[in-house]
């Protein structure tokens, strides 16, 4: 079976790809994708972009406690994707809550999205020992 | 536009009220008490503008037809926790304009009810489907803050420690007893590195003041009362590249708006009344503002800058984190206390010499923006 996305209009599950706008004028990146670009305004109707896999967390916070719906804890990190100067709320997984730190390297992965049928993912981050640069 | 006055103001106290004290009555409560403050009938009041996110269709009028206002035009604003402060600024407008002389405007919100484990943005919003809630993202902020500027996490904790011992002399507060710094920093966990006296309550309450021109003051018999300077009100914009996630462009831009209308400057301030929804974003909206350096905020904050009898007292009513927080009712509130503080009516919580106050809210986030709505209301005595 396929895996089915959270949000086909931003992510694209298999493989994990994140879907972000690529303005036509001045080539900025936007995540999620704009109709408007945020850099030159120019309006685009342009096909989403994948974005680059690798990040680096920027900053990140466990949470404890969420309204109901959401299972705690959970690691909530902004990822810098230094390729496309893109910044991604995301969860974070692959390692302890307490060893996550700011600057670790990230890459992009699938997760079972909660509260949804069977087979729909979402987008997470996973802790990778390979170096993002620069 | 002409010059707009608040002739009176009343609440109700925050905190946490049975199911039925229901949202109309506390509502009618505090618009009761506003109107009894500036002597003000129900003849005297042409419009009403109420602020609330969770009150549901029409509350508005459900409350004005309690106070004897059907009939008149009442609008219902909702701008998340900026709601109460966007109705004062619609009121504003209108009175400025000429359209009326006296109105009424009410924040209300009931939320212990309806609301648990904490607040976050619509569910169609990109962010709520990955797990933001509100906590979180000034989590987020705070962390960034620490590495960045080696402020301490028992500076970010001194905010409230501050705003508590603040409340205590406000009968309006949900809390009004002192808590420590140990008390902070052992409390529960919410999202680190902010625990539970970090955030501020889920709270039930409503806050209503009496908006006038000088012609209204007139018709109430009021010979002089503070002036509305004027009311920013600006909106996120979508964030490029990797920006500091603290560098409050929103607030910086909603905090010249209001210097602009106002005709003032930082400088000018005597005392604020700030969003401090969580510890970290009263200390990263004042430096916005450019009321505090940047970076130095959490370190002023523990050295007693922002403290009553300090150089800039923020949060004299105890804030959002003591005084409560019902969402809709806040900027109403924010803009009570600053007529207190106005008047000379603050009590114990008193700035001594106010002549120059600013309210600040910030309401609501949308994937990607540096926030939804933040107000900014500058008043003179």
């Amino acid at each position: 079976m396929t895996a089915m996305s959270f949000r086909p209009d931003v992510f694209s599950a298999d493989p994990p790809t994140l879907l972000g706008s690529s303005c036509k004028q001045c080539a900025r990146k936007a995540f999620p994708p704009r109709e408007v670009c945020p850099g030159c305004g120019a309006t685009s109707d342009a096909e989403p972009v994948p974005l680059a896999t690798e990040g680096r967390i920027y900053s990140f916070t466990v949470v404890r406690q969420a309204p109901a719906g959401l299972r705690t804890p959970y690691v909530l990190g902004y990822v810098d994707l230094p390729a496309d100067e893109v910044r991604v709320l995301s969860r974070i997984e692959g390692l302890p809550p307490e060893r996550v730190e700011i600057g670790l390297p990230v890459r992009l992965a699938a997760r079972p999205a909660e509260h949804a049928d069977a087979g729909v993912e979402m987008f997470v981050f996973r802790h990778t020992t390979q170096e993002v640069g620069p | 536009m002409r010059d707009v006055h608040v002739a009176g103001a009343g609440m109700i106290r925050f905190g946490k009220y049975p199911a039925d004290v229901t949202l109309e009555a506390m509502g009618v409560q505090a618009a009761r008490n506003a109107m009894a403050d500036s002597g003000a009938s129900p003849t005297d009041l042409e419009a009403v503008y109420v602020g609330h996110v969770f009150g549901g269709p029409v509350a508005g009028q459900r409350i004005s037809t309690r106070l004897g206002l059907a009939g008149k035009p009442v609008s219902n604003h909702e701008n998340y926790c900026s709601s109460g402060a966007t109705a004062l600024r619609e009121a504003w407008v209108a009175i400025g304009a000429g359209l009326y002389d006296v109105a009424l405007v009410i924040g209300v919100e009931k939320m212990t009810d309806r609301i648990s484990g904490g607040v976050r943005p619509d569910p169609n919003d990109l962010d709520a489907a990955v797990g933001f809630i509100f906590a979180a993202g000034h989590a987020l902020s705070a962390r960034r803050y620490m590495a960045d500027h080696g402020a301490t996490r028992e500076q970010i904790a001194m905010v409230a420690v501050k705003n508590h011992a603040h409340s205590t002399g406000n009968q309006y507060a949900q809390y009004q007893t002192r808590i420590s710094l140990e008390e902070v920093l052992s409390a529960r966990p919410i999202a680190e590195p902010l625990g539970l006296l970090d955030c501020s309550p889920i709270s039930d309450g409503a806050a209503a003041v009496i908006v006038a021109s000088t012609a209204g003051l007139r018709r109430l018999g009021i010979s002089h009362a503070p002036r509305v300077a004027g009311c920013g009100l600006v909106s996120g914009t979508v964030q490029m590249g990797l920006p500091d996630v603290n560098e409050e462009d929103v607030s910086r831009r909603a905090g010249e708006e209001a210097y602009r209308l106002a005709g003032i400057g930082p400088r000018d301030i005597d005392v604020v009344e700030m969003h401090d929804c969580f510890t970290i974003a009263e200390i990263v909206r004042l430096e916005g503002l450019g009321l505090l350096p940047r970076g130095r905020g959490a370190a002023l904050t523990a050295a007693g800058h922002t403290s009553l009898g300090g150089a800039l007292p923020v949060n004299p009513s105890g804030g959002l984190l003591s005084r409560g927080h019902p969402v809709g009712a806040t900027g109403a509130a924010q803009v009570c206390e600053l007529f207190w503080q106005l008047t000379d009516r603050a009590g114990a919580r008193q700035v001594d010499g106010a002549k120059v106050g600013l309210a600040y809210c910030k309401g609501g986030s949308v994937s990607g923006t540096d926030g939804a709505s933040v107000t900014t209301i500058v008043m003179t005595r």
